[in-house]
């Protein structure tokens, strides 16, 4: 009897397994028919009238899944819902967002677009692992102004108008379809401009003004720390260095690759030119005279013992440059620069905190591409998700309504109309620079009135590099890539603080010859010459 | 009699054998060393999370933090439903997990343990094979999520690591070496049928080797957070805690790993994510259930070594 019992209830488990298996895969046939009766009919639909999409173009309900970064949102039903009625009017659609955080993204999306998963966008960018245009030319990501079949021109006319025409040029890549553009770009802090994070508190407590830093130049920025730190105490570390970063404040170069082998020397006047003594020719970072000046300059300062020894530490550099920063315990640091950003740093540090710039601010490719929009060519309703972009580009309410929550509920606006927020934006706070164009956004309430026309001025005024819009294909030369970022990762945190020992960058500069590091410098130039001849 | 007893009792403080006393005396602070590195570094888990922020940025961690302070714990206690709907979430996959897992294990390596099994060297390579060779990642998320459904959901958490190779192997030697095969032949005899050896007769001898498994295997359910990370996408309450505390460490490295690129965006997206403490408060809360675990099982381990299963 009791065997009889478990035959059958085990039985009725296999059942009920393989049902449940029937039922998925049923369900995903359905939505494969009903999407081939939704292409087919944008197909015959000839879509002359381009300001509202025509009716039978938006017949499907469908429901976009957007894939967003960095966002730490722990409930979005009222948003949603306000959302989706919103959309459910305009374009017949539901808007389904996969929150992903920084911590997640790159694994969570990068499988999602191997895997084909059925999501239709993706955030997309240079420094996430689904690169823009290493991606693009894999073909995960559909080309937007193909010739054949140009959803930027037929879906989404308006969005191209509100975005500079540097990001525009700067989204164009050599991908799977042709050189396009592949990406919507997204219009946030595009600038490039790196400064001096100056403790101004501090600096006038020892009598100096902040034009005692503008007007020197680092290797006169000695006597600033020497005061400071008699002032201060043998524990106080006056220069607060971050690695590479404070090489392109004192040198002036722009980072053309990520292994941080190459460097660009520009005009800091005017960074659209190069710096005439290099012309448009690519560097060896570490073989330059101005880099061995800034190393030696380094090494001095550290000798003097104006830098903290664990932030030439690798393991705990950042984490000590972070604590610095937050206590107020340095007097000269470096950071690369987003508008606006001296009233939060202020405002966190206790201290008041000024940006000295190094040069005009300048964008180039990695900048360009800082948060771009794709459409997975694994989505069913490419259309649909051109539109959906194109209203989210251009339509404030739907933008202030994703970025900002729901108002009353997520934020008030007071008088003079900036956005104040309520406790429930905790619950709700994507990343505001990742999901579009964010000068459509009313200004918040640090930021003040006029935000907009202000940020707009700002980065309208940036100069583009030359080399803007060229990324450093390293298949070529992989092997000589790999060994020489080996031996660049041993000596390059030492270098960069000034804990180096004598002839240390000789040393590298020896083992980088050998490794090929010449051979990556001309395949480098080469491309270089050629995208200048395309352009 | 006096003297006697006096003498036994001299010499049983010494038995014959015995080490001699200053080779015992190395063996005892070895032994005491490798225990104070396994407990010290927990301990100081423990301190630093009743360490107060400030403390942290001005000394890092320390055994004697500046300041003491309960702010990791209060901020838990706010955290509300996610943390207690997680906290639930681990428990309830690892003890349903461990279950169907042992359960699935001691019925795939019995069969590969009777010999008179037709098809066993079939199932024995399969088994095998996917231990040398895995799928990769891609393959086995667009399998897991397209065909199998398993996104979203409690299935999710629990059938990826329902099957392993490794305790197979375990299982089936741990069979071999404590269950004679006349035993099973003498069951048949005596008209027991095949669930009934298993349950009732092979089980309770291998009762050791259960455990262990089933030890292992909570250890594999309570510590997994990449299974939620990759396949647990828009339904927060299927989060297990140890997922809670690795998204919070991860988005941290993320941050002061771009921060280059990001540059002054990182900064600011830093400033909302939890602090050093928090994440102490984290792995106490993490770890402290597991270790209770350990004398559970422990109990099962002893007592199957001890009973004996033929006699004479």
């Amino acid at each position: 009897m009791k065997k009889k019992a478990l035959a059958l209830v085990l039985s009725v488990a296999m059942m009920a397994t393989m049902l449940s298996a029937c039922g998925g895969n049923s369900g995903t046939s359905s939505t494969d028919t009903s999407s081939k009766t939704e292409s087919s009919s944008t197909e015959t639909a000839s879509s002359t009238d381009t300001a509202a999409p025509a009716e039978d173009e938006i017949a499907e309900h469908v429901t976009i899944k957007w894939y967003l970064e960095g966002s730490n949102v722990s409930d979005d039903t009222e948003v949603m819902a306000a959302v989706n009625e919103y959309l459910g009017e305009k374009l017949n659609m539901t808007l389904e967002p996969i929150w992903g955080t920084w911590g997640d993204f790159d694994e969570g999306a990068s499988l999602s677009l191997q895997s084909g998963d059925d999501v239709d966008i993706y955030f997309t960018c240079s420094w996430t692992t689904n690169e823009y245009s290493q991606y693009a030319k894999d073909g995960y990501y559909v080309r937007l102004d193909d010739p054949e079949n140009n959803l930027l021109e037929k879906y989404a006319p308006d969005l191209l108008g509100l975005i500079p025409d540097v990001l525009v040029d700067g989204a164009n890549v050599e991908g799977a379809s042709g050189f396009g553009v592949y990406a919507v770009p997204g219009y946030k802090d595009i600038a490039n401009q790196y400064c001096w994070d100056v403790n101004v508190t501090l600096l006038e407590k020892y009598g100096y003004t902040l034009d005692d830093v503008k007007n020197r130049t680092f290797d006169q920025f000695g006597e600033l720390f020497e005061t400071v730190k008699q002032g201060e105490g043998a524990n106080f570390f006056p220069l607060l260095p971050e690695s590479s970063v404070i090489e392109r404040c004192v040198n002036r170069v722009a980072a053309i690759d990520d292994n941080g082998l190459l460097s660009y020397y520009f005009n800091p006047e005017n960074p659209s030119e190069p710096l005439s003594k290099y012309g448009n020719v690519l560097q060896n970072k570490f073989a330059t005279d101005e880099f061995r000046t800034f190393a030696e300059q380094m090494r001095k300062y550290y000798a003097a013992g104006y830098v903290d020894p664990e932030c030439a530490n690798s393991q705990t550099s950042t984490e000590t440059r972070k604590a610095h920063q937050l206590e107020g315990t340095y007097l000269i640091g470096v950071q690369s620069y987003a508008y606006g950003y001296e009233a939060q740093a202020s405002q966190e540090r206790g201290i008041e905190v000024q940006f000295v710039p190094c040069e005009d601010p300048y964008i180039d490719t990695v900048s360009s591409r800082g948060a771009m929009m794709a459409i997975s060519t694994a989505s069913k309703n490419p259309e649909r998700a051109m539109m959906f972009l194109n209203l989210l580009n251009t339509d404030p309410y739907l933008m202030t309504l994703l970025e900002y929550g729901v108002e009353g509920v997520h934020y008030t606006l007071n008088d003079d109309g900036c956005v104040v927020f309520t406790d429930k934006r905790a619950d709700y706070t994507p990343w505001r620079n990742g999901m579009g164009n964010i000068t459509i956004l009313p200004p918040q309430e640090g930021e003040g009135v006029g935000y907009v026309e202000r940020f707009k001025e700002y980065y309208g005024a940036s100069h583009m590099l030359p080399t803007t819009g060229f990324t450093f294909d390293t298949d070529p030369v992989e092997t000589e890539v790999a060994a020489c970022k080996s031996i660049v990762e041993e000596y390059s945190t030492a270098l960069y603080m000034g804990s180096a020992k004598d002839g240390m960058l000789d040393e590298m500069l020896e083992r980088l010859d050998g490794a090929g590091m010449q051979k990556i410098v001309d395949e480098a130039n080469r491309q270089l010459d050629e995208f200048f001849k395309s352009k | 009699m006096s003297e006697t007893t006096a003498v036994s009792l001299k010499r049983r403080k010494r038995r014959i054998n015995a080490v001699s006393v200053p080779a015992e005396t190395i063996i005892h602070i070895i032994m005491i060393l490798f225990c104070l590195f396994c407990i010290v570094p927990f301990i100081f888990v423990v301190i630093i999370s009743f360490t107060s922020e400030e403390s942290i940025r001005q000394i890092g961690y320390s055994f004697i933090p500046n300041e003491w302070s309960l702010e990791g714990y209060q901020y838990v206690m706010k955290m509300g439903t996610q943390l207690w709907r997680s906290y639930f979430n681990s428990f309830f996959i690892t003890v349903v997990g461990t279950i169907c897992s042992v359960l699935m294990c001691v019925l795939y390596s019995y069969a590969l343990f009777r010999p008179d099994f037709k098809y066993r060297n079939f199932f024995m390579f399969i088994s095998f094979f996917t231990m040398m060779f895995g799928g990769g990642l891609a393959p086995t998320y667009a399998v897991s999520k397209q065909l199998l459904g398993l996104h979203d959901n409690y299935a999710a958490l629990i059938v990826p690591l329902l099957f392993s190779p490794f305790n197979i192997v375990i299982m089936r030697t741990f069979f071999q070496s404590s269950v004679p095969t006349e035993l099973i032949e003498s069951a048949a005899i005596d008209g027991s049928g095949e669930y009934n050896t298993l349950f009732k007769i092979v089980v309770p001898i291998a009762k050791p080797g259960i455990a262990t498994i089933a030890l292992f295997n909570a250890l594999a359910y309570w510590n997994d957070w990449f299974t939620a990370m990759i396949y647990v996408r828009d339904a927060k309450q299927y989060i297990p805690l140890q997922y809670l505390l690795i998204k919070m460490q991860r988005d941290v490295q993320f941050l002061s790993q771009n921060s280059a690129s990001l540059g002054a965006e990182a900064v600011k997206a830093a400033v909302n994510l939890p602090a050093q403490s928090l994440k102490m408060v984290l792995v106490v809360m993490i770890v402290v259930p597991i270790t209770f675990a350990y004398p559970f099982f422990q109990r099962y381990i002893i007592s199957g070594l001890t009973v004996g299963s033929i006699k004479g």
